[in-house]
């Protein structure tokens, strides 16, 4: 047993300095965690409305619609993908669903109309796992390929205007309340509830990623696509489900979109793609593909929420918050390219 | 036959009588690649619990042979047949269904997965026939994994089978390999060379694991260049040429020398390369060369057109101190003079300045560019000699360049422009030996020169570095084949544990005391 060396600074011992960092480093999410608790702790001493609740469920509320693209972009990623089209999918089918439902069904419940914008992802990232596969391209290049075809498609035959008047039953459901709290000061803070759409996709994103065959053959994709055919799992179910789930997952972010905004607008969303992809490196997922978790993307969406909303409370210009986010992601860059090379 | 390793218990269960059909028999298969005829017809059986040896050149058709077997290829024409029954078509997951588990040099583990998932996943997809849309039954998992890894003497505590693959030594890697070829209830086990990255030590524990599976029933098939381990693992072989069958039969019954004739259809004597006398002494000095956790107190000379071997076990410090020459994983301290005048080899490039050719261990993943034209993969160390008035590469002169190094060194390709991927190991190593000695370095220190390389390829390498000994250019083998070292060094420096244990005279040694210099001391952890 003495040859084989594993895992040896695991071990129960003194917790020497260095252990430590070696534990840190490999387990990222606690290191992205760091982060958030150092934020946390520097914007709160300097300014104590950040533990306001208020403020909380205002970070909850902005993390949802990041969170649901985190998801979806870390599952392409764990099979060594890249999909850049997500915002531009949500863009469409909250568009198009918006302003169809408007026209011809405003009646039409909303868990209807958020199966129906499911499905028009899923069918688009059908749509991008095709090209992947048969074409053999990077998917970097191909998704980006369809996010402007998309986007073209949505302002030139779908609209180009803002559109106010959402149907009923998208605008209250972005007002059922999970929780209210009045406050010291008189006021009331309220955490909406489709920030249970997001639990519900963590969970299931978990379960998939986890517990399934499939998900175990997406890690195997990422880890060696060439060994995993070998062994005999099949690149094309895979490919086509990863983007069919992350066109999903991005169909719903849209319909969620909408119902916080109250209004329709086909340039929403676009350029959140790069910050989603902060968010998802920074909880540690390996940017050539084979290994992340659920619990580091949503840390690291909290982390980067987080700091684009506290900063101005702690006095800084918000002109800084892309430094920062910058700054973490180049950080968390070195310490995790440190774990691979360890 | 020599003793260096154990040899399997011949009272060991054979095989069932032959009661049925075999286990596997492939009849008249032919594969044809754009051109080139690749199987021409080879028919084979396997039988359990038996140990074949499937042997051959570069390009006789051997991996051709385990790829459709394994299911990664369709034969052109052809029968295959399961226990009797014929299949039709024989994809991956088939093959595996059928209990074919293919072993191949890059042992098909999956990096970023976890032992256990490593070894037991691929049951529960057979089971699943291919559908992902299944949950995991990770307790099955778990019984399964620990179960095989039991067989193969690895630890079954979470803290090892949770572990990812990627974070295992190589010779553990294969160990996993082999587990998963026990959990899939593998009744036909084939291994692409697997011992050509182990050491000696691990090549034996590998043997005793082997040992074990036929004892289960298994067999087993080598692909192999090695004939002194065949030799001594023992069984049946085949012998492959130019995509022909051209011998087969108990490994037993046939000396050495038929069966590298066989193989390369030309004698090939065993003698020592070595004629040459060394020239001036002095070129190269290294006095107390150390690199902290690798080795230590290295203090060696080498002579114009002298060869010196550097021979160790994995952990001896032989690969380090190779790469440290090169200026890849500096020396911490000590000295390095060259013809009298001190040299710093703190990068790659202070030790091709300083006159230090260097040939990497692993040409695939360190030396070559595959994908780039062989002509490139040549001259690629020398573009600054190469460049034209206007600063571009002068394509004439890279060329000439390429073209020459290529005739030297015997490249046999169509088209120098073709990538260096499509040649044989045999070609591969010449082109990265070529590259080595295009900015003319008074140092040339080879790293494992014929690892994965066959036999006739093996010959032409020798006297290529003959010849540049003769021509006084001064030579450093890193290599843990043993023979190679005896055929073609002066000395031979044994090292343990990261210092020179032992220099022999390479004439005045025999194979068993220099590998009795190196495991001194240090068997006491071979594991139980």
């Amino acid at each position: 047993m003495s040859d084989f060396a594993w895992d040896s600074s695991n071990g129960a011992g003194s917790a020497s300095p260095a252990r430590i960092i070696a534990w840190l480093i490999r387990h990222p999410p606690i290191f992205t965690l760091l982060l958030i608790v150092l934020v946390s702790v520097v914007v709160g001493a300097i300014s104590p409305e950040f533990w306001q609740i208020s403020n909380i469920f205002d970070m909850a509320r902005a993390s949802v619609v990041t969170g649901m693209f985190g998801l979806g972009f870390l599952v392409v990623l764990a099979a060594g993908g890249l999909d850049m089209s997500f915002a531009a999918i949500a863009a469409l089918m909250m568009y198009l669903v918006t302003t169809a439902t408007a026209a011809h069904a405003p009646w039409l419940p909303m868990p209807v109309i958020l199966l129906a914008a499911a499905a028009g992802g899923a069918l688009l990232g059908v749509g991008n796992g095709l090209l992947v596969h048969y074409l053999k391209a990077p998917a970097l290049i191909v998704t980006i390929g369809t996010q402007y075809v998309i986007r073209g498609f949505l302002l030139t035959f779908v609209g180009t205007e803002l559109f106010i008047n959402i149907p009923l039953p998208i605008e209250n459901f972005g007002k059922y309340e999970l929780w209210r709290v009045q406050t010291d000061s008189g006021s009331i803070a309220i955490l909406p509830a489709y920030v249970l759409v997001l639990a519900a996709a963590a969970v299931a994103t978990w379960w998939i990623l986890n517990r399934t065959l499939m998900g175990r053959a997406i890690f195997a994709v990422g880890g060696n696509p060439a060994i995993a055919e070998r062994l005999g799992y099949n690149l094309r179910k895979v490919h086509i489900f990863i983007f069919a789930y992350a066109g999903l997952l991005a169909g719903v972010a849209g319909m969620l979109h909408v119902s916080s905004n109250r209004l329709a607008n086909p340039f929403d969303l676009s350029g959140t793609e790069l910050g989603v992809i902060a968010a998802v490196v920074l909880g540690g997922a390996r940017i050539t593909g084979g290994a992340g978790s659920v619990i580091g993307t949503l840390l690291g969406v909290v982390l980067v929420t987080l700091v684009n909303n506290v900063l101005i409370l702690a006095g800084i210009p918000t002109t800084w918050q892309t430094f920062v986010v910058g700054c973490f992601i180049v950080l968390a860059g070195t310490v995790f390219a440190t774990r691979e090379s360890s | 036959m020599d003793s260096r390793f154990p040899e399997l218990d011949p009272a060991a269960p054979a095989a069932p009588a032959a009661s049925g059909p075999p286990f596997l028999e492939l009849r008249g298969i032919q594969k044809r690649f754009a051109g080139v005829h690749a199987l021409r017809g080879v028919s084979i059986t396997t039988e359990a619990g038996q140990i074949y040896h499937l042997m051959g050149e570069n390009g006789s058709g051997k991996s051709t042979l385990i790829k459709i077997i394994s299911g990664a290829q369709p034969a052109d024409e052809g029968a295959i047949l399961i226990n009797g029954r014929e299949t039709t078509s024989l994809t991956p997951l088939a093959a595996l269904s059928a209990g074919i588990e293919t072993v191949y040099q890059d042992l098909s583990l999956l990096p970023n997965l976890s032992v256990a998932e490593n070894i037991a996943l691929s049951q529960q997809l057979v089971e699943s026939q291919g559908r992902l849309a299944r949950r995991i039954d990770s307790g099955r998992l778990v019984t399964t994994a620990v179960r095989a890894l039991e067989a193969v003497n690895l630890p079954t505590d979470p803290r090892f089978w949770s572990i990812p693959v990627e974070q295992l030594p190589i010779a553990t890697r294969q160990l996993v390999a082999i587990a998963r070829a026990i959990a899939t209830e593998a009744k036909l086990v084939i291994m692409d060379e697997p011992t050509s990255a182990l050491t000696k030590r691990e090549v034996e524990n590998l043997i005793g694991v082997v040992g074990r599976l036929r004892a289960h029933g298994v067999a087993v098939l080598f692909v192999t260049h090695k004939l002194d381990e065949s030799k001594s693992i023992g069984g049946q072989f085949i012998i492959l040429r130019d995509g022909q069958k051209v011998m087969e039969g108990d490994i037993a019954d046939h000396s050495k020398a038929e069966l590298s004739f066989a193989m390369t259809g030309k004698k090939l004597d065993s003698v020592r390369y070595r004629r040459a006398a060394q020239g001036a002494a002095g070129l190269l000095e290294v006095v107390d060369l150390r690199r902290s956790r690798a080795f230590a107190n290295v203090s060696f000379s080498l002579a114009h057109g002298e060869i010196l071997g550097v021979t160790g076990l994995l952990d001896s410090g032989r690969n380090e101190l190779a790469r440290a020459l090169a200026g890849v994983t500096p020396a911490d301290g000590g000295h390095v003079r060259i013809d009298g005048k001190a040299v710093a080899l703190n990068r790659p490039i202070d030790a091709i300045k300083a006159g230090i050719g260097y040939v990497p261990e692993d040409r695939l993943s360190e030396g070559l560019f595959l994908e780039k034209p062989i002509r490139d993969n040549i001259v690629v160390q020398v573009l600054d000699r190469l460049r034209n008035r206007f600063g571009a590469i002068d394509g004439r002169r890279s060329r000439a360049l390429a073209n020459d190094i290529a005739g030297e060194l015997q490249i046999v390709a169509a088209n120098l422009g073709n990538p260096v991927q499509s040649l044989s190991g045999g070609n591969q190593q010449r082109v990265l030996i070529g590259r080595g000695l295009t900015f003319d370095p008074k140092v040339l220190v080879l790293h494992g020169p014929t690892v994965g390389v066959d036999v006739g390829s093996k010959d032409t390498i020798y006297r290529i570095i003959q010849k540049l000994a003769g021509d006084g250019m001064g030579v450093i083998i890193v290599s843990d084949d043993l023979p190679e070292l005896l055929q073609n060094c002066d000395r031979i420096m044994a090292m343990r544990k990261g210092t020179i244990a032992e220099v022999f005279e390479a004439e005045r040694v025999d194979e068993a005391a220099l590998y009795r210099a190196l495991v001194a001391e240090s068997s006491s952890s071979v594991q139980s």
